[in-house]
């Protein structure tokens, strides 16, 4: 069984393919049909960032476990122009998805955990995981 | 009330254009445009307030806070196309005496 | 969780057997229970989904998908709250940090007229919000000089309180040295170089009046020049004096200059927020203001003040956009 898979994101199809890849695997790890929907909200976000700024990247859906649960990790990485000011972007009321709510703040909101790694010029990679409850 | 900057390269001299109203509001965005700017030693920065049309207090604090950065690593500043209202601001601050700054020739000759 | 699923649907199937206003009622107070514990939109309607699935278990299946469907769209909505909430808080932290700034400006900041029989002193100062950007402090500890100083602090919140009250021990502190303008700018100027950010100055007018000599020594450090009246020539003068805002630079001189007053001559001190304001045209503020001076000079001090106040208030084309701030000496 594969624990890890990836989709590119080219198109703005590519981003429904993510979204359904995610599903799937939340699915099938166990995750409620409320999760299931953050999970796939949050997948669709990050893939909405990557077509919307960044032209192309990839987004990679990963099993995870430790001793007590298991869960999906997703890695949203692209070779954009980077994110300059984290800071603000990680404010509340500063959406780049024209004040919906979402943006990265809500992408935060809806995992469990969400690391950023960004340089100017060079590209964006974000780390997000949500466990079974 | 907004405020926007455009910069572009004249020569060796940075050039930013600013435009809309510098208040209590619109000055962080100012400051955070400014904050993108590459300062480097010898760099010639140039700003062009010809489309301000309304400067209080608080963009002035903006432009001194600015001044400094330039001058601590060793570029220059200035400004030019000033509005007489804002000539004027700058000279009761006792600012026109620290920085450099150019009246609006256009609206001089009017 | 599983609690909040059984209460309901136990409402939920009441609900469906009487569909009575009671119920309904019922159901909204559950609701509070809802929000108290933060479950999200989204989750309502998984509650809801699970809850009508158990009561009718022949349920089509394109109902329970209509249910993922609504589920899909509440993320958002859910987000949204939450973004609402968390603005809310950053709101109410920010309205917090005001009070404690305009606590800070009344307990240390008060400031009393002084009543002198050789001078005539008024003062009025309108903040354009909550807390106050201008400071005037008088000085009058014995009967033969009175000073006053009129500051502007650019910036806002508590460290432009913090700025203001360091200002005030300041001129506390110089009250025991020596009145010269010059010499109380230099020293003011180099404090706040030394205390504030590189953003926030202070502009200020310095003026002391020696009673006996009748003698108005003045400096300015970035401020509003103030206006002087001279009864006996009938005419008025811009008292400028070029010094830099306090704060900038580290080592700055400012020059000071005198002036003798006569009976009804009188001096006009004023902070920005008088002069400067937006939709100007062709005015000078500074005539209207020396216009109205004019016409109300046979009133006192205070009363010119109020009815300067109050005329440009009412001045069609006059906005106030920042504090109001003026001072008269009037012999």
């Amino acid at each position: 069984m594969n624990t890890k898979s990836t989709v590119e994101i080219v198109t703005e199809w590519d981003i429904v393919a993510a979204r359904q890849l995610g599903r799937n695997e939340a699915k099938v790890i166990g995750f409620g049909a409320v999760d299931q929907a953050r999970i796939t909200t949050a997948i669709s976000e990050l893939a909405r960032n990557i077509y919307l700024y960044a032209r192309a990247g990839e987004v990679t859906i990963e099993r995870i476990s430790n001793e007590e649960k298991v869960g999906l990790r997703i890695i949203a990485a692209d070779k954009g122009p980077g994110i300059s000011n984290l800071k603000k972007v990680m404010e509340d009321g500063y959406s780049t998805s024209g004040g919906l709510g979402a943006g990265l703040p809500g992408v935060k909101r809806l995992m469990d955990t969400m690391e950023i790694q960004s340089t100017v010029g060079n590209g964006t990679t974000i780390v997000i995981e949500k466990w079974v409850k | 009330m907004n405020v926007n900057v455009q910069f572009r390269e004249d020569g060796d001299v940075l050039k930013g254009y600013i435009e809309g109203e510098i208040d209590t509001y619109t000055a962080p965005i100012l400051r955070e445009e400014l904050e993108t700017v590459q300062i480097v030693e010898g760099r010639k920065i140039e700003l062009d307030l010809s489309k301000v049309n309304y400067m209080d207090s608080t963009g002035l604090g903006i432009f001194v806070a600015f001044y400094k950065k330039v001058t601590k690593e060793n570029a220059s500043l200035k400004l030019v196309n000033l509005s007489n209202r804002l000539v004027r601001l700058f000279e009761i601050t006792g600012l026109s005496e620290l920085m450099s700054i150019e009246i609006d020739e256009e609206l001089e000759l009017k | 969780m599983k609690e909040l699923q059984i209460q309901y649907q136990k409402i939920l199937s009441d609900f469906l057997a009487n569909q009575t206003e009671r119920n309904l009622y019922i159901g909204q107070n559950f609701i509070r229970q809802l929000i108290q514990k933060k479950v999200a939109p989204e989750e309502v309607i998984n509650i809801h989904k699970y809850a009508i699935e158990q009561i009718y278990p022949d349920l089509p299946e394109d109902i329970s998908h209509s249910y993922d469907f609504l589920i899909e769209i509440m993320v958002h909505f859910g987000l949204t709250l939450k973004e609402h909430q968390s603005l809310l808080e950053q709101q109410e932290e920010l309205r917090m940090e005001m009070n404690v700034a305009t606590k800070i400006q009344n307990m240390i900041l008060r400031t009393t007229v002084p009543v002198l029989d050789q001078i005539d002193i008024g003062m009025l100062s309108v903040p354009i919000r909550k807390m106050n950007g201008d400071y005037v402090h008088f000085l009058n500890n014995n009967d033969s000089v009175v000073s006053v100083a009129v500051t502007d602090v650019v910036g806002k919140g508590v460290p432009a309180a913090l700025c203001m009250s360091m200002v005030k021990y300041g001129l506390d502190t110089l009250e025991y040295a020596t009145k010269d303008p010059s010499y109380i700018l230099e020293v003011l100027n180099r404090i706040i170089e030394k205390s504030v950010d590189d953003s926030m100055f202070v502009s200020m007018f310095y003026g002391t009046y020696n009673i006996k000599e009748s003698k108005f020594t003045y400096g300015s450090a970035g401020h509003e020049p103030a206006i002087y009246y001279n009864a006996r020539k009938k005419t008025f003068f811009d008292l400028e004096s070029k010094g830099l805002l306090l704060g900038v630079m580290p080592e700055v001189t400012y020059p000071q200059y005198d002036i003798c007053l006569e009976e009804n001559d009188f001096i006009i001190m004023i902070t920005d927020g008088v002069t400067d304001f937006r939709k100007q045209g062709e005015l000078d503020p500074r005539d209207v203001i020396k216009n109205l001076a004019l016409n109300c000079n046979h009133l006192s001090a205070q009363e010119m003040c109020e009815e300067m106040y109050t005329y440009l208030k009412n001045l069609p084309d006059f906005e106030l956009e920042d504090d109001f701030t003026v001072v008269i000496f009037k012999k």
